[in-house]
This record gives structure tokens, sequence and C-alpha cells, in this order.
């Protein structure tokens, strides 16, 4: 029994050695693992997010030349002060007919982009006002419940909105970057519907 | 030590606040009023400003225990009256920022009392939860670590003990009055030596290395490009759990090129300042986070006096994470948008679920982002060959698909514009 004895432990230790070989096989998450052919992988067209020297400011993704615009596309010109919104609120109207589909995609819209802060239901309890740390979103309707640059929430007409859609205002940024002009109307359209609750 | 002065500290934080509360309540001021302050700066102030930072307006706990009451009332009421009347404080304060305070002319006195009373004191401090923050890096490395001493320590273990059992048994046998013929030792290197020549033994060892190198040459050719669980440092320490999970931000508002374009889009800085610029998480030594601070470098912002400076522009250099080879076109919007409820089917997804789970896995837990599908041709191909699309017809893409299958069926011209060949990403990706 003792002469088995040394044999086994000789043994076993082979094979525990060889299980702890195959476990450290595993791929180290820091890294892509074995590749091959990597050249396959980049791309040979600049990606928008990658570095390229040819640009002065070293970035691919470039924002248009001053003073161009995209087929299509209408620009805000109102500035961003009280005298442009102003001007907003008198000159712009939604250029969206009120559709069952416009409504439905600007709900999408609402509940990604405004409902995190606005809440769901547009009673200014989403989960980020909900945390109190330190980004408080008014309420669409609701009796006295103003808008901070006087006004009823429930009586923001559409130029105001757009206005603050396009530029943000007090805590909320500008969400022009993640909207383009005919998703912030749909948007619009919806929080009107919000603005109609008692 | 070290814990114990913190506990100290933190406990002590918290008996001068319970204190200062008190204290209050014995001048006079109700429990009530600290509530119903709390509501209506909620409703008036708040959208402006902070208790204990500068946001639009100034923070206002340090404002509030500053400025005597018959000076505040009439401001918050109408600052715009105070400051024409020529009152040296209130022009002062006007200078704070060009942005104009709102004036609140329907406040009572009573309730602007109990906003002052409320924003005084603010918000009783949380004491913060210790050891929330467990980093789980290097977690795998350690358990294979762990595994090896554990083998090496049963190993020990074993020779020692098998040692003891030796020694006893001759102690037993010696009491036994057994002459015990001492075995002849064998030295290490001839036992060794030994070994090899012991033909079961070798062919023990060759066969658990052809197994050995084989599982290594098969999973590595198996894994040769494949990415699944790549989890690589990212130069801020943004987490999804507590983006996605935790404060519940949908995963367009910051992916927003999800729904309409190829890429998902990285989001721009712009995008973390709509919170980020009052969100600071600060810290115990009154220091904005350091991770949000890498935010405010990138984008040039000065949060002391909250403008932006191009010139201090710095891109974040994020770490590209899910990889798909040049030669693969995919598309972002085609599966976010017209394939969602087919890839909600096919992988059974729950209603409250972002379709993205489907291929990126449970983002919303994940502390550090990490590619959790292949991404491999056969996983794309299975989908594909399974997932039910027949209940699409409402969709603009397969009505234009059967539109075109009606026009072939009926001998009509088709064009590849009524295919969306006129797309620029179909030939410009």
């Amino acid at each position: 029994m003792l002469a088995m004895n040394k044999k086994n432990i000789v043994y076993g230790a082979f094979i525990m050695l060889a299980v702890v070989a195959m476990l450290s096989a595993c791929r180290d998450k820091r890294s892509t693992g074995l590749e091959y052919a990597r050249n396959m992988y980049d791309p040979i067209a600049f990606n928008q997010d990658q570095p390229n020297k040819n640009f002065a400011n070293g970035q691919t993704a470039q924002t248009p030349p001053p003073s161009t615009d995209p087929i299509g596309f209408v620009r805000f010109e109102f500035a961003n002060t009280a005298e442009g919104l102003k001007a907003a609120e008198a000159a712009v109207v939604n250029p969206l007919p009120l559709t069952k589909e416009n409504l439905l995609e600007g709900k999408h819209f609402y509940e990604v982009f405004c409902g995190v802060c606005h809440g769901a239901k547009g009673d200014g309890k989403g989960p980020i006002t909900l945390l109190e740390k330190g980004i408080n979103a008014p309420a669409f309707y609701g009796e006295g419940k103003e808008s901070s640059r006087g006004g009823l929430m429930s009586e923001l007409t559409v130029g105001r909105i757009y206005h603050t859609v396009f530029y943000g205002y007090n805590a909320m940024g500008s969400h022009a970057s993640q909207l383009t002009p005919t998703e912030r109307w749909k948007v619009i359209l919806y929080v009107q519907q919000l603005q109609k609750q008692k | 030590m070290r814990n114990i002065s913190l506990n100290f500290k933190k406990s002590w934080k918290s008996a001068f606040i319970l204190a200062a509360l008190t204290l209050f309540i014995s001048l006079g001021l109700k429990a009530q009023d600290l509530v119903a302050g709390k509501t209506l700066y909620k409703d008036n102030c708040a959208s402006c400003h902070n208790l204990e930072t500068n946001s639009t307006g100034p923070a206002l706990t340090p404002k509030m225990n500053e400025r005597e009451e018959s000076y505040l009332i009439p401001w918050i009421r109408n600052n715009a009256a105070l400051i024409a009347s020529g009152n040296k404080q209130a022009i002062e304060s006007s200078k704070y920022s060009p942005t104009q305070m709102k004036a609140f002319p329907r406040l009572t006195d009573d309730e602007i009392k109990n906003i002052i009373a409320y924003a005084k004191v603010g918000e009783p401090k949380k004491i913060a939860a210790v050891g929330v923050a467990v980093v789980d890096e290097g977690a795998s490395s350690l358990s294979i670590i762990g595994v090896i001493a554990i083998i090496i320590l049963s190993i020990v273990v074993l020779v020692v003990l098998g040692r003891a059992v030796k020694m006893l048994e001759r102690l037993i046998l010696k009491k036994q009055g057994i002459e015990i013929v001492e075995e002849e030792r064998v030295s290490l290197a001839l036992g060794v030596s030994g070994l090899f020549k012991n033909k079961k033994f070798v062919f023990f060892s060759v066969l658990c290395l052809v197994v050995v190198l084989g599982s290594f040459g098969w999973m590595g050719m198996w894994e040769t490009g494949v990415h699944t669980g790549y989890q690589p440092v990212q130069p801020i320490k943004f987490s999804h759990q507590l983006h996605a999970g935790i404060n519940q931000v949908d995963c367009q508002y910051c992916h927003s090129g999800a729904f309409k374009s190829k890429n998902s889009t990285i989001p721009s800085a712009n995008v973390c300042m709509n919170c980020h610029k009052n969100v600071q998480a600060i810290q115990e030594d009154g220091s904005i986070s350091v991770e949000i601070q890498k935010i405010y470098n990138a984008i040039g912002y000065d949060p002391a006096t909250q403008t932006y400076d191009k010139t201090k522009e710095k891109p974040i250099e994020w770490v590209r994470v899910h990889n798909l080879p040049d030669f693969a076109y995919f598309n972002h919007s085609q599966h976010v948008v017209v394939g969602e409820t087919a890839i909600r089917k096919e992988k059974g997804l729950k209603p409250t679920d972002p379709v993205c789970v489907a291929c990126h896995g449970p983002v919303n837990t994940m502390e550090e982002i990490r590619q959790f599908s292949p991404l491999t041709m056969k996983w794309c191909i299975n989908c594909h060959r399974e997932a039910d699309i027949s209940d699409k017809r409402n969709d603009a893409f397969y009505v234009n698909v059967i539109a075109a299958h009606d026009k072939i069926k009926k001998g009509e011209k088709i064009t590849p514009a009524l295919l969306g060949g006129l797309e620029c990403g179909k030939c410009h990706y």
C-alpha cells in the first residue's frame, strides 16, 4: 500500500497539472485572442470614430463646412436668447400633421430621449429626476406648474418646445445632435398630447 | 484604525446634521416646514438651482445661510424689482449670470420661508455605502492562481501525510519487536529516470500530452478571430450597469444612431454633458468625480465658470469592442427598427428588454462592457435561417419587397430604386 502511494501521488499530480494547463488556456479578457489575417478586420476606408491625420483636428467624423446644408435640411434660424425664443414662439409651426404614425413614433422618441428625466407620462418623474442628483425636469401638465421662463408648462407653444429641444435650457442640454428636425417635431406632437393631461 | 476614524467622521457628520435639524426645530421651524419647503423647492427652484453646487443659478444652501430673510423674500418674489430699487446686494447678485431669475409673485411669505428653511438645511447626507464598488478585475487569473495553489498544497499535504503514516507504521512494527529491513533509499533523480523506463508511465504521459496539446490546438483554432468576452480597458470607467441598469437610461439615448443608421454610434461628449453638466458625483472631499472630470477635459468644460473652451477639446479614445470584419456588412437600423419584432420573437426577449439585448447580452448588468455574442458568420446565419418575418407585411421594407415581387410576376419593369437602391449606404459604407 505504501509503495503504491508514491506512484499515485505522481500520477495525481500529473493529471492535475494537465487540468490546470487546460484551465489556463482560457482567454485573457483584455485581448482579442488569436487572430488570423487581422488586416481583413481593419477597414481600408476610415471608420467614423477613428483618428485621422488628414484633418486638422485629427478626427474622421467632421462637421459640415460652415454655411452648407444637407439636402432637405431646414435650419433653425433663431438665436439662443430670450428674444430668439420669443421670435421662435411667434413664427414656428409644426410642419407635420397629427397622424397616428407620427404620434406613435413621437411616443417612442419621447420615451427614449425625454422620458428618462421628464417621466414616461410627462409627470416630471423620470428615473434620472427621481435620483435627485441635480436634475429636476418639470412636468408638462398640472395646475400652477410654471416654466422657468414664465407661463404654464401645459401652455408651452410648439416654437418654445422646439427652441428648448434645440438649444436646451437650464439643466437640460441640447438634444439637436440626437434627434433630426423631423424626429423633434414628432416628439413635440406627442408632448402636446401629454400637455392635455389633467 | 483608519476605518474607525472614518466611521467616526461619518457618524459625527450625521450627528452634526441631526443636531442642526433639532436646533432648527427648537427655533420654531416645524419639520412640516422642511417637507413643504422641499416640495416648493422642487417645483419652483430645482430647475435652475442646486443646493450645493452652482448650476444655472448659484448654489442655494450657502446663499440662503449668507443672506438675511428680509432680503431673500423680496428677492425671490421679484428680483427685477429689487434690483431696480437699487439694493446693493441685489445688484451684486444679478451679476452671477446674464440669465435673469424668474419672478415668483404667487408665492406667499410663508411659502418662501419654507423654501428658505429647506434650502438652508439641505438634504441629510447619506452615509456612503462602504465597499459597494468591488472591482472584479483579474478575477479569472486570480481563480487560476488559486486552483494551482490548492493543487500544490494538496500535493504537499499528501506527501507529508504519507511520510507520517510510514513513520507511524514503522513505530508500531518496532513496538511489536519486528525488525525492519531499511529500504534502500532511492535517490530522486534515479526514481525519475526509473519512471521513464516504465512503459505504462511513458504511454500515459504521451497520452496526456496529446490530449492537452490537442485541446489547446482545437480551442485555438476554434476561437481564432472570435472575440467573445473581449473586455478591453476603456479610457473612462463608464459603467453600463449604472447608466442602463440602475438609472434606466435607454440604450438609444446615447447610441442614438442605432435606429437610423448602419452604425449605432458612440455618443459624443455633448450627450454625456446632457446629464453630467449637473450630475457631478461630488466626492467626500468636495471634488468632482475623476471619471466625470475626464468628460470635462475631453470637451474643454470648466465646471467652475460653466463655460466651454473649444481649443481644449481632446476626444475620448474609446477602445472598440465589437468589430465586424471589413468584408461583412451589418446595419443596426435594419435590425433595431425593421427586424425588431422578429428578433424579439426569435430570441424570446421580455417586452421590457431593449431589442439590443438579443445580440449585446445583458449590458445593463455589465460594469465594464464586453462582447457577448461571437459575431461569427455561423451565428448570423443561424438567426437568419430561423427568425420568422412573415408577419412583417406592415413594414415599408417588406411592403416594397412584396410589391417588387408582384411586379415581376406581372412582367412589369422594376428598378433598384424600388428596393432601396438609392440609399447612400448601399454603396458608400
